[in-house]
């Protein structure tokens, strides 16, 4: 399964930009497509999407919603043992690993470094093998 | 059960065919330099040159690459070596083989030759074959700039191109090092495969593995080796303990008294040189460097690294060492096959018999002679072929320090005699790690075991190459052994009553190894404090493991990778060590090594259930279900 692009696309490649997993490719100003053996649902192309092109997986049509409404990750810090899954999977580079507070700390974690990169895609929440990574919008 | 799942390449005729493994084999060798070595072993034909098209490269992860197990980012390249001719394999932690799963492949294998430079892509499970002419000729770090950095990575520098024997592959900055497999991937044309794909590793019992994981990442957290000595000073830490022992090599291993190693310690490393530490993906460990070079943070050097391009060539300067690791890598050439070849050099005009310009103690020339390694131009390039072929050219066979023509690592095994044994015994040579590295429980760790007595240590060395192959194969790092020593043998200065203890029943543990060896169905459980991988590949893919299905795993590889190197010619004769290390003494008091050797060898065999010219026993290769070629039965 996978998110779709009708034909109401205008090609401005805003969605393409965000794919966290370059799922989507086109030419400017025709209809850009998705691969849908890349696509992993995390819906970011069809919150960014002001011609309501994008349907989701159930054929749905999706809504833009404004960036300040995404979620973001929240990281369980204390527990996280920086192993840098979750940085290598964002693939918005917004995520790090801690530096360290003296020379010779070891204690380090990852942390959300860049929220203005962030596109809420939730990746990093589900490859952290811990599952110290939750969603979270901001109220 | 989901069966690993290959994709064969053959670069001739620009082709691929997909082949799933059989449950047995998946069962029987796991996946990583396991199921490589019987894949080579079934599909190569003997003799076959490591430059000939026929030669065949395979890449492949093991069952916990990319699971999220923790320090499982470990791929691995086995072909056959231009610098040994025996088997070749080497483990990298670089993102590529988490990367090569995500794009729905679980190994390659490589065969034919393209006719121009060219890369493969994979991309969602499709293969393509590109032209790669603008990329030949660019070091490791530029060619990966030219592709997204989300894509999985293994690229060769001018090094492999310019078939330097000894050259590497690189993913990331973390480096697929030894054997030559860049010089094969060079011989190919083959300047980089990339990989990318967002398919999820399928994971047999999810809520099982995940707390499972939590549990395994705790324990190396909290231990002392895997949670602070390891990320506070890194491989490089071990400096100090090898030096004490007398097993840091100095001046091409003519003595072990290289005053100033408080210089190129790890503890120097880590006070005044690193920015922070860092680590493969998945791992908490993090045993990796991160230091300044130049405005730029870059990849620190390994202990090997700063022993061979450190005191066994003379040079004090961690400097020097950390822009000499950075060039390495960037041309793509093994730092430790390098820094011996540079000692066996500075030996050769030591000694008069041929004048590179380059001399102990004097870093002058060694940055140009990298370069001229790498490209093979000027007087340095014959360097390229590596010691062995340089004392069949000039002489020196005495002081020439290989085995099977792998350099060794630095640890000079006269007073580790364990690892000596590993140097001679190991398939891909003069290895530290597939020899089954017994400098752990001699020098490293606080178990005290007696490095240079021979009591104890074919078993010791068996069984550890045995159990090496089978954490490598089931795709985590051998580090995540480290913390099999339990932790309060770490309080205090580790040479308590305890450690005195556990030191000699390990030396006396020989009939104990043997056993569990001999009969693998007897220790039909799991044991999370010896090996947790056990659980966690049970749990990953449903196969069924246990402590001695493992352990078989890793016996089975090991002997096939010795089965290859048989039917290549190689006998009893090649599991030596060089007349150097044999003879002379790093003091006075000392016994000779090679008494040593042949005592220790003998017993190896007998534990392995070898025959005296050093082939597997048709008995064992019964046991183990390896199924001998027509050519090969007598």
């Amino acid at each position: 399964m996978s998110y779709r692009i009708v034909d109401k696309c205008i090609g401005c490649s805003l969605c393409a930009k965000l794919c966290p997993v370059l799922a989507i490719t086109g030419t400017p100003k025709e209809i850009y497509s998705v691969n849908e053996k890349r696509c992993i649902e995390c819906g970011v192309c069809g919150r960014v999407c002001a011609k309501s092109a994008i349907l989701d997986p159930l054929g749905n049509i999706t809504q833009q919603i404004p960036r300040k409404l995404w979620p973001l990750p929240h990281i369980n810090t204390n527990q996280c043992s920086s192993c840098g899954i979750c940085v290598e999977a964002c693939g918005m580079e917004a995520l790090d690993i801690s530096d360290p507070q003296y020379v010779g700390d070891i204690h380090t974690f990852a942390y959300l470094k860049d929220p203005k990169k962030c596109v809420g895609c939730a990746i990093c929440t589900r490859k952290c093998p811990l599952n110290l990574i939750r969603m979270e919008a901001i109220s | 059960m989901k069966l690993p799942r290959y994709i064969e390449i053959d670069l001739t005729r620009k082709t691929s065919k997909i082949f799933v493994i059989s449950t047995r084999d998946f069962h029987d060798y796991l996946g990583g330099k396991g199921l490589a070595a019987k894949i080579l072993y079934d599909e190569m034909a003997a003799g076959t040159d490591a430059y000939s098209p026929d030669n065949l490269i395979v890449i492949n992860v093991g069952p916990l690459t990319g699971t999220g197990a923790p320090s499982s980012s470990r791929f691995n390249i086995s072909t056959k070596s231009p610098l040994t001719g025996a088997i070749a394999s080497s483990n990298c932690g670089g993102t590529f083989g988490m990367k090569l799963r995500g794009a729905g492949y679980d190994g390659l294998v490589i065969r034919g030759q393209s006719a121009s430079p060219v890369y493969i892509e994979i991309m969602d499970g499709i293969v393509n074959v590109r032209d790669a002419s603008h990329l030949w000729g660019m070091n490791t770090e530029d060619t990966q700039k030219q592709f997204n950095k989300r894509y999985g990575q293994l690229v060769i520098g001018p090094g492999g191109e310019n078939l330097v024997r000894y050259a590497c592959a690189v993913s990331g900055e973390r480096v697929a090092g030894r054997c030559g497999i860049g010089a094969v991937m060079g011989s190919k044309n083959l300047k980089a495969v990339i990989a990318y794909g967002t398919e999820e590793v399928e994971i047999e019992k999810k809520k099982e593995f995940d707390a499972f994981v939590s549990r395994w990442v705790t324990s190396l957290k909290n231990h002392p080796s895997t949670g602070e000595a390891m990320p506070k000073y890194g491989t490089a830490g071990f400096l100090k303990k090898v030096y004490k022992n007398h097993v840091l090599p100095a001046d091409n291993y003519q003595h072990t008294n290289f005053a100033e190693a408080d210089r190129i310690s790890g503890e120097t490393l880590a006070e005044e040189y690193m920015t922070r530490n860092s680590g493969c993906v998945s791992c908490p460990i993090r045993c990796e460097r991160r230091v300044k070079h130049q405005d730029k943070e870059i990849k620190g050097p390994e202990f090997e690294t700063i022993g061979l391009l450190g005191s066994n060539i003379g040079n004090d300067s961690m400097n020097s060492i950390i822009e000499w690791n950075y060039q390495a890598d960037l041309m793509g050439i093994d730092t430790i096959s390098l820094g011996s070849t540079l000692a066996f050099a500075m030996e050769l005009s030591q000694k008069g018999i041929k004048d590179y310009g380059l001399q102990f103690g004097n870093p002058e020339g060694i940055s140009e002679a990298i370069r001229q390694i790498s490209l093979r131009e000027g007087p340095c390039a014959e360097l390229a072929d590596g010691v062995r072929a340089l004392s069949e050219k000039y002489g020196g066979h005495d002081f020439a320090i290989h085995s099977k023509g792998l350099e060794f690592a630095s640890y000079d095994p006269r007073h580790s005699v364990g690892l000596g044994l590993g140097y001679a015994t190991s398939n891909r040579g003069g290895c530290h790690l597939n020899g089954g590295f017994l400098t752990f429980v001699e020098i490293l760790s606080p178990v005290s075991v007696n490095g240079l007595d021979t009591k104890g240590k074919a078993a010791l060395t068996a069984f550890f190459q045995n159990a090496m192959e089978s954490v490598s194969s089931g795709g985590s790092c051998l580090f995540t052994t480290f913390s099999v020593i339990p932790a309060f043998l770490f309080k205090g200065k580790g040479d308590g009553f305890v450690n005195h203890i556990t030191g000699r029943l390990l030396t006396y543990s020989s009939p104990l190894l043997g056993f569990i060896m001999h009969h693998p169905g007897l220790f039909n459980f799991k044991m999370f404090y010896l090996f947790p991988h056990i659980e966690a590949i049970e749990l990953a893919t449903g196969i069924k493991c246990t402590v001695g299905s493992f352990l078989e795993a890793g016996e089975r590889s090991f002997t096939i990778e010795r089965m290859f190197n048989i039917r290549e010619g190689f006998t009893s004769a090649d599991d030596c060590l060089p007349p150097r290390i044999m003879n002379e003494m790093v003091e006075e008091q000392d016994t000779t090594m090679s008494e040593k050797i042949k005592i220790m060898l003998h017993e190896f065999y007998r534990v392995r259930t070898w025959e005296d010219s050093g082939r597997p026993a048709k008995k064992l290769l019964g046991r183990l279900g390896i199924e001998l070629h027509d050519d090969e039965n007598e």
